[in-house]
């Protein structure tokens, strides 16, 4: 019962995507926080303003933070499915004085 | 990342790299903005008076006082990067021996703060000239943003300004020196990038300052016992560790 609810607090706390997740993380990382960089910049210098340049690059961070850092279910849409547990004796007969082995 | 923590820490680092990339770009980007900068440095009335260092001191030493008459045109340089500007008065005299550099020693100073700089306490708050002499006491404690500035910032348009600082040479003696120039300084502090310094040459866009000497002139002799007006001009900063 108490190993349950660790394995799920767990399950939480890491956040665990699936490869496919993984690449598209990364992906919107760069593209978000290169926008926001490129925005930040060029809005600011077109307004002549570096207050707008800061606050729009921190909010771009934030909204990229909140995008990419939670397992979001878009990124576990493509989960790997696993062969099934296989035990390479498991499928012989054992026997050993007359008891059942392996 | 795979997990939330590899996930926050590949976003925070990428962040860094963009945030350094940008105020790259930032300090960069203020080379496209011209420059025009102008002013002109008028002496109005120079004394030598022979004072003390300090209360406890022994020594002697010779003190020039110098009011002058200062009009700049400093706007071009407050571009959208620009925090504040150091302007500052030199007096520039050649030194006892011919082989030393001449000695500078500043007699006046102001911060002025950009329009995107918060109020500080120590940016320089330009004196109307319109206003008694009497009110501004008062009007000084109070005289927060809600004054609106007299001039653009980057314009003064002083007259018969009195020092902030009465300057003494380092051998003590400052009486009959000749060649004396008042020169216009000023230290560019961007929010993000270099520092720049008063330029005499052009550069690209940016041209070189126009005027910003005064004429040469001779420090007198020290006056008799004859009571003469040394008072000094106190800055914003004077306030620092001070109750409000």
């Amino acid at each position: 019962m108490a190993d349950q609810l660790l394995d799920q607090v767990r399950d939480v706390l890491e956040g665990q995507i699936d490869f496919d997740g993984q690449r598209l993380a990364e992906l919107i990382t760069t593209v978000l926080l290169g926008a926001a960089g490129f925005l930040a910049f060029f809005l600011g210098f077109m307004a002549q303003d570096i207050r707008l340049t800061l606050w729009i690059g921190l909010v771009g961070t934030v909204f990229t933070f909140v995008v990419v850092v939670p397992p979001w279910p878009f990124f576990n849409k493509n989960p790997i499915t696993w062969l099934p547990p296989h035990n390479a004796i498991s499928g012989l007969d054992i026997n050993i004085d007359g008891k059942k082995a392996g | 990342m795979h997990s939330t923590l590899v996930r926050a820490q590949n976003v925070f680092g990428f962040f860094t790299t963009v945030a350094f990339c940008v105020a790259a770009v930032i300090a960069l980007s203020v080379v496209v903005s011209p420059q025009t900068p102008s002013a002109s440095v008028k002496l109005r009335n120079v004394q030598v008076v022979r004072g003390r260092p300090h209360y406890y001191s022994y020594k002697k030493e010779e003190y020039a006082h110098i009011k002058f008459d200062l009009d700049t045109d400093l706007t071009s340089l407050f571009n959208w990067n620009t925090k504040q500007v150091f302007v500052y008065l030199k007096a520039i005299y050649p030194s006892l021996k011919a082989s030393e550099p001449p000695s500078e020693a500043i007699i006046w100073d102001a911060i002025l703060g950009s329009p995107s700089a918060p109020w500080h306490q120590n940016h320089y708050i330009h004196p109307n000239p319109k206003s008694p002499k009497s009110s501004s006491k008062k009007s000084s404690k109070s005289s927060k943003p809600s004054a609106e500035p007299l001039y653009p910032p980057g314009e003064l348009h002083l007259q018969n300004q009195r020092p902030k600082y009465q300057i003494t040479d380092i051998s003590g003696k400052l009486q009959n020196r000749t060649d004396v120039v008042l020169e216009l300084g000023w230290n560019v502090q961007p929010w993000v990038g270099a520092l720049v310094w008063a330029n005499k040459a052009d550069w690209g866009i940016w041209e070189g300052l126009k005027g910003g000497v005064s004429e040469r002139f001779r420090l007198p002799e020290i006056k008799g016992a004859r009571k003469v007006d040394v008072s000094t001009e106190k800055g914003g900063e004077s306030n620092r560790g001070k109750p409000a």
